[in-house]
């Protein structure tokens, strides 16, 4: 009750503003082209800015689902990959798929693409040229996006199990030996080593809003 | 009519102001809604993501996960001193880490290290307080077993593993908060000899760098710890304590005892200080830059009178057997080359690497280097140049003469060279190595390359099926170059490898290489034993020699009675040399460098497709015999008593060495615009909801107020 006259206050001081005494007889008629006239602007900035969320939305769907349903496409690339060899996802496609990624505890499954263009990185993890194949002796480094792919990295955690099956259909176990933060420039994580072992990696900190962080998120693991 | 009009247009007038008014009031608090959200949308955000102290997390800095959810600690620092102590062609050198954790928790340091290609590290200490505890050499899962063990108990434990052949990491459990640990690592090494020159390097390149330093006082290490050192201790010069800041301090020390006092000794790349000591003993230390943080420690020397040693032999008996290490240096007369020219026209075949990774000045030095090696072809020498970079392109099918109007079409045919596409290294080398021998002349492959590859060991194998009486030479180009790839290519080919880090040095480097491989010295070299005792040698085969270059050979024997002699073909003249080892019971530190030599053929065998489970047990138990770090081997050290809360707190983190200044390239990008997107785009939802609810809510106001009217 006591919000009321506070309400009708104010409304009232506008309205003694906006319409002068004498001619209050016009004011009926004026309202509601007044009201149309005042409502379209902010109609029109009501849409301008659900247009740019939409845009914004739409372009992060639109992200996520490429992230998504190009892996339900690679899947059948795969199974032929490891039958025929090299298979293209789709006719157009720069790149194929040389391995599977799976991480049971979190069920996780995962098809690893060749190479590390911002191309291929959209549609699934990328196998870094040059390092060992996955599944092989030596070090096989695997990066993706820490928005999609590799979303999951920020939890895994020590002793915890990767599976990688590779094109010949062998699956090689390994564990998660360490977790690091690194420099972007220590391409020294690309280098070889003597041992079976995995390096995935993903951009770094996982909550970084602007694109383009200087920092990578490491998981080591070794041969089960 | 005045005062209506007026007071229409007055009406109009004020509803148009009325309307700005609510138009920019609602526009307003449309964009103050949207800016808090903003805030503080991003300030959670930056929060969240910022949970490792944003301030450390500069370059170069690790942040690393602890046991606890979610946090970040800073990693330990990392100081490093080195001592070299050189005896003829061997070095020992002793590289004490010391750990500090700048942190507040019980962490694990681990420090990845490079060290020279043939260190043989037989030495590991765990330094805590005053005890000292010695490493000891087991197989490397049983390593890691005893170290997390260690790790659990909350007991101080250190851990030298081989990740590859010049590469080793060293883990340290338990640093307490704000403590420092010391390391010490030993390893013993020969040392290359070439024209008359010996020289010693020291890798630095990838010395770690890490947060800047906090500000030291009075540093205990240097001040306490000198005793620890005693052996070396004339190079740690008093007074030269680390005082870079933003770099892990390294100190280098360096005696060198040599038989003749040296004509000259100079550092390639850093100012070192030099202060002799004595005749035939020469003391000098170095305090590493930041600024000269990118280049490795290499230091030059050659004996006086350029009388290098002629013949040598050091010897060490150790457990019933007798090792020793052999060189020889043939007679460098110029005469000796000259004849040996007379012999032979050479067949060179020039292959460059066009890939996109040489991209910049390796191209350029690469040209270079070409060119100056088309500028010693004489014209009776054949000639061919491969360029690859995702396929193989001759110039011509086959080697053709080097007259001029052929050297003058590769110069051209060179100069179009564009470095651009992958590597694919198989097909060049196959092409070059075509098995074939053209009869009358030398054959020769110089490859040109950064080595970037990934299938070594399918390189290796097809360079050692199809070599024939080819001989390859690698030389490795840019700041960077894969150098334990193009050192073993070269060796399956039977060569050298040459590496050019700067465009200034292509002419130099290139003339003594060609200088040097116009003629080998001494082909065919052979050893004979006293009474055919069973020796085991490294390498087994000698390989051909060139100007300048010495035969090292390292053998295990039982108490050699008599004398050896080493023979060969000098241009077409036989040769040799007899030679007296005299047996000496001092621990020179042969045999570790016999058996690693041994494990060096090993791993070789294994590159070949020899099968690990015959390799595994053959380099193991070399490794336990010589208490040697192996790829199969490590070191672990483990104090008696714990010291940190067994259990929960542990810490597990990497210490990544440093990027190479010089390096090319980063990791990939891994992030989206996605979360941008999805904040901007919440951000306009939010603010086209403000806008539309003050937009709703003032003509709301309006029409109760002509409503009342009414």
């Amino acid at each position: 009750m006591s919000a009321w006259p506070l309400d009708g206050n104010s409304s009232f001081a506008v309205r003694g503003r906006s319409y002068p005494t004498g001619d209050a007889g016009e004011a009926p008629e004026a309202a509601p082209a007044a009201r149309r006239a005042r409502r379209w602007p902010v109609a029109a900035v009501t849409a301008l800015l659900l247009a740019l969320a939409a845009w914004q939305l739409g372009g992060a769907a639109w992200i996520h689902a490429k992230a998504a349903l190009a892996q339900h496409l690679i899947a059948s690339a795969w199974e032929g990959t490891k039958k025929d060899g090299a298979k293209r996802p789709w006719p157009w496609a720069d790149t194929h798929p040389v391995a599977r990624l799976t991480v049971p505890s979190r069920g996780i499954s995962l098809y690893v693409l060749a190479g590390t263009s911002g191309r291929s990185l959209a549609f699934g993890p990328g196998h870094v040229d040059g390092t060992a194949a996955p599944g092989s002796a030596g070090n096989s480094v695997i990066v993706a996006h820490k928005d999609t792919h590799f979303a999951f990295l920020r939890d895994l955690h020590e002793d915890e199990e990767i599976s990688v099956e590779d094109v010949r259909g062998r699956v090689t176990r390994y564990r998660v030996r360490e977790v690091a933060v690194v420099d972007k420039s220590e391409t020294r994580l690309l280098d070889p080593a003597d041992s079976p072992q995995l390096t995935l990696i993903t951009c770094w900190p996982f909550d970084a809003v602007r694109p383009g962080t200087s920092q990578r998120y490491v998981v080591i693991a070794d041969r089960a | 009519m005045a005062d209506g009009k007026g007071g229409y247009r007055g009406g109009v007038d004020g509803a148009l102001a009325d309307f700005i008014e609510l138009l920019g009031k609602a526009i307003l608090s449309g964009i103050g809604a949207s800016v808090v959200l903003a805030l503080l949308t991003l300030g959670l955000a930056t929060a969240a993501g910022a949970q490792g102290k944003p301030n450390d997390a500069k370059t170069g800095t690790l942040l690393l996960r602890t046991g606890a959810a979610g946090g970040f600690v800073a990693a330990p620092k990392v100081e490093t001193d080195v001592a070299i102590h050189v005896t003829g062609i061997v070095a020992r050198t002793r590289v004490a880490q010391t750990f500090h954790n700048p942190g507040t928790d019980w962490v694990e340091g681990v420090y990845v290290f490079p060290l020279p290609d043939n260190a043989a590290v037989d030495r590991l200490w765990l330094r805590i307080g005053e005890r000292l505890i010695e490493g000891q050499v087991k197989e490397k899962e049983e390593a890691r077993r005893v170290y997390a063990q260690a790790k659990r108990e909350g007991r101080k434990a250190a851990l030298v593993e081989q990740q590859r052949p010049n590469l080793f990491t060293n883990a340290v459990a338990n640093i307490g908060p704000g403590e420092q640990v010391r390391v010490l690592i030993e390893y013993q090494q020969t040392l290359a000899y070439d024209n008359g020159e010996y020289r010693l390097r020291f890798p630095l390149a990838v010395t770690p760098r890490y947060e800047p330093a906090q500000e030291k006082g009075s540093d205990p290490f240097f001040n306490d710890e000198k005793r620890d050192l005693t052996p070396f201790l004339p190079i740690l010069h008093p007074g030269y304590a680390p005082a870079g800041s933003g770099v892990n301090p390294v100190v280098i020390g360096v005696v060198i005892d040599s038989a003749v006092p040296l004509a000259r000794v100079s550092s390639s790349y850093h100012e070192a200080v030099v202060e002799k000591e004595s005749g035939t003993r020469t003391v000098l230390y170095l305090q590493k830059e930041q600024e000269e943080a990118d280049r490795d420690f290499e230091l030059v020397w050659a004996p006086l009178g350029g009388a290098g040693p002629q013949a040598a032999v050091f010897t060490e008996s150790r457990g019933g057997t007798d090792y020793s290490l052999l060189m020889v240096m043939p007679p460098q007369a110029a005469a000796a080359g000259q004849a040996a020219r007379a012999t032979l026209p050479r067949e060179t075949v020039f292959v460059i690497d066009t890939s996109g990774s040489m991209q910049g000045t390796s191209i350029q030095q690469a040209k270079e280097a070409l060119l100056t090696g088309l500028s010693t072809l004489a014209p009776r020498d054949r000639f061919n140049v491969v360029e690859f970079n995702s396929a193989t392109r001759p110039m011509w099918p086959d080697a053709l003469p080097a007259t001029a109007e052929n050297v003058g079409y590769a110069r051209s045919w060179i100069a179009k060279l564009r470095a651009d596409g992958g590597t694919e290294m198989a097909g060049a080398l196959a092409f070059a190595l075509d098995g074939r021998d053209t009869p009358g002349f030398l054959r020769q492959v110089i490859f040109m390359t950064d080595g970037s590859v990934g299938n070594e060991d399918h390189l290796f194998r097809l360079i050692a099926q199809r070599l024939g009486a080819t001989r390859l030479f690698t030389i490795g180009i840019g700041s960077a170059p894969n150098s334990h790839f193009m050192t073993k290519a070269a060796q399956f080919g039977r060569g050298t490898f040459t590496y050019i880090g700067d465009l200034r040095e292509v002419q130099e480097k290139m003339a003594r290489l060609f200088a040097k491989i116009e003629a080998p010295v001494l082909r065919d070299v052979s050893i004979r034993w006293p009474d055919g005792s069973p020796v085991e040698t490294f390498p087994a085969r000698v390989p051909d020699l060139y100007q300048g270059e010495p035969i090292v050979v390292a053998a295990a024997h039982p108490a050699l009675k008599g004398t050896i002699v080493v023979s060969g073909t000098r241009g077409t003249e036989p040769w040799s040399v007899a030679l007296t080892p005299s047996p000496s019971g001092e621990h020179n530190g042969v045999g570790a460098l016999w058996a690693r030599a041994k494990i060096a053929s090993l791993m070789d065998e294994l590159r070949l497709g020899a099968d690990e489970a015959l390799i595994r047990p053959a380099v193991v138990k070399v490794s336990l015999e010589h208490h040697l770090v192996s790829r199969y081997t490590s070191l672990v050290a483990v104090d008696v008593t714990p010291t940190a809360p067994a259990g929960e707190k542990r810490t597990a983190l990497v210490k990544a060495s440093a990027p190479r200044a010089t390096a090319a390239g980063e990791l990939p990008q891994t992030d989206t615009e996605s979360t941008l997107q999805i904040l901007l785009g919440l951000l306009a939802l939010a603010a086209a909801a403000v806008v539309a609810l003050v937009g709703r809510y003032v003509p709301a106001e309006g029409t109760p107020g002509t409503g009342g009217a009414k």
